[in-house]
């Protein structure tokens, strides 16, 4: 408990921040939509479909309905995805690493607490800091996105969404805490689980570009959640969160194994 | 009893070398020095007892039980000192303290307390903006304030000043009156010399000397120092029992452990124009342990 409290007091500041910068986002984001919607006659859908499908995809113009609220929102959403998927992977990665880093490994292990008990402790405070994000972020996508929707309900839409985000955050905050604890310089924890999760985020949109390449979706997170699917038609696919779960619980396995086995580095 | 028991430790860093085959035991109730120059091995061994890195062979008992298998139970009744102090930015020296107090089990604010003042520490400034002895002063008081049984301290005195190390040695001398056991590591001799029972010495990862002090101060040891009148071939004086063996010009100087009359009789061949025969310090004799070859 006291290693969980200590970790929730040193990151509160950061999570704050994050938080704060995610309403911002949304905000804008969804003042745009309104600034969109008045372009004269002309609605944006119109311009959109004049561009190169690369482009459009880009945008996600091409799965999207933009003349609406909710279409706008699920059409920069992937911006709130890869905020949260890259707010997961420093978590993830920093939260056992940073006590080497900052030399106090050696006053923490040195104390009667099992190595176990530590990740633990860290995974709780990590699932706490994601959890706060992704409620914050839940709670304020609600009230802009429904502010703009005329009406329409849309808190259903955006629950799915962010349960999909949730998902997709635990496994880049596995990664990371199994980097950590995996690596034998923590240092290299946090810019290995961020590169790959930009690798994994570029994968799936050369396969929204290219669709020979759609085999490839199982091997990156992105794909498992898809905001499409989640607004307008399948929801939640039982094999993505099976894999989602899967991949997980793997990391986190693998975390406890590799932190009991290694040397610290001092 | 033995408070610690290390048999045969070997650690490896990849392909370079931490300690080898490194044995001996702490009894219960001593104050036992670990003695060698820097890079010599001294904190990987504590490191290994502490479990904080893995022997590549080899155990190590606490309290007769295994340091790995047994770690977090054990570590109750150890207080650590590392040798390089940093701790949790953005933290006073209070919290510091209460956090690694929240590790065991009991309270120990009125510990604390009588800690602080004993070693003049302010518990209200941030860590941050503490001198390195200062920060060694929070080191000494998160090691010390679950009065634990057997204290580690791994070159506890480098950054204090005499003063404080005054205080911090009588402290230890209460504690160990108390029935504490300590493991004491140094690569200055004097502090150990003044402190401790028994010393080991390791250099370039092995044990090569495990002595009482007394028996390290008693008179086996001549400082020789000799004027000659005409140059001396080097292997002259290279006989069992002579060590640090030096010349310069006419001036040849050398350890000597064993019969006098064999090193007296040597000398009397030679034609010398002075002579001295003294009892070395003890730095000279670790000099001996520390300089290569």
């Amino acid at each position: 408990m006291n290693i969980y409290l200590r970790e929730m007091k040193s990151s509160r500041k950061s999570l704050f921040i994050w938080c704060i910068a995610m309403i911002v986002f949304i905000a804008a984001a969804m003042g745009k939509y309104a600034a969109s919607s008045y372009v004269s006659g002309q609605s944006l859908n119109d311009i959109i479909s004049k561009m190169p499908e690369a482009v459009k995809s880009m945008f996600g113009a091409d799965r999207f309905d933009l003349s609406k609220a909710i279409g706008f929102y699920g059409a920069m959403f992937i911006y709130v995805v890869l905020m949260a998927a890259i707010h997961a992977s420093l978590i993830g990665s920093n939260i056992i690493s940073k006590e080497e880093d900052d030399k106090t490994a050696e006053f923490l292990m040195s104390k009667p607490v099992s190595r176990a008990k530590v990740i633990t402790s860290k995974l709780l405070a990590a699932i706490t800091n994601i959890a706060v994000f992704n409620i914050i972020t839940m709670l304020s996508s609600i009230y802009f996105v429904g502010y703009y929707s005329k009406g329409e309900n849309v808190t259903d839409d955006v629950i799915r969404l962010m349960i999909g985000v949730l998902f997709l955050q635990l496994i880049f905050m596995s990664l990371g805490l199994c980097f950590s604890a995996f690596l034998k310089n923590p240092k290299l924890a946090s810019p290995c689980t961020v590169g790959i999760m930009l690798a994994t985020y570029i994968l799936s949109l050369a396969i929204d570009i290219n669709s020979h390449l759609s085999g490839l979706k199982y091997l990156t997170p992105f794909k498992y959640f898809d905001a499409k699917n989640l607004i307008y038609e399948k929801g939640f696919e039982i094999i993505y969160i099976v894999l989602s779960v899967l991949i997980i619980s793997v990391f986190i396995f693998a975390a406890y194994v590799f932190y009991q086995k290694r040397d610290l580095k001092i | 009893m033995n408070v610690i028991e290390v048999n045969n430790l070997t650690k490896y860093y990849g392909k370079s070398r931490g300690i080898i085959d490194v044995s001996f035991d702490v009894e219960e109730g001593e104050i036992f020095g670990f003695i060698g120059p820097n890079g010599a091995g001294k904190s990987t061994t504590i490191r290994i007892l502490l479990s904080l890195i893995y022997p590549t062979s080899g155990s190590a008992k606490i309290f007769g039980k295994d340091c790995i298998n047994y770690g977090p139970e054990i570590k109750k009744d150890i207080g650590y000192l590392p040798s390089e102090v940093f701790y949790y930015d953005n933290m006073k020296v209070i919290d510091l303290l209460k956090y690694s107090a929240s590790f065991y089990k009991k309270d120990c604010s009125k510990r604390i307390k009588e800690l602080s003042e004993m070693m003049d520490l302010d518990l209200n400034k941030r860590i941050d903006d503490l001198s390195y002895g200062n920060r060694k002063k929070v080191g000494i008081l998160q090691g010390l304030l679950h009065e634990p049984k057997l204290l580690i301290l791994d070159e506890p005195t480098s950054g204090l000043d005499p003063l404080m190390q005054q205080r911090f040695f009588n402290l230890l001398r209460e504690e160990n009156k108390k029935g504490v056991t300590i493991l004491f590591s140094s690569h200055i001799l004097s502090e150990v010399q003044k402190l401790c029972n028994r010393v080991a010495i390791i250099k370039e990862g092995r044990i090569i000397s495990l002595e009482k002090i007394s028996t390290l101060r008693e008179n086996s040891y001549k400082k020789v120092t000799i004027e000659v009148n005409s140059p001396v071939k080097g292997e002259y004086f290279s006989i069992d029992g002579v060590s640090n063996l030096e010349m310069k010009d006419n001036t040849i100087s050398f350890l000597f452990k064993g019969d006098t009359n064999l090193i007296v009789k040597k000398i009397a061949e030679i034609s010398i124009s002075d002579v001295t025969i003294e009892e070395p310090s003890l730095e000279e004799i670790f000099m001996h342990y520390y300089t290569r070859g």
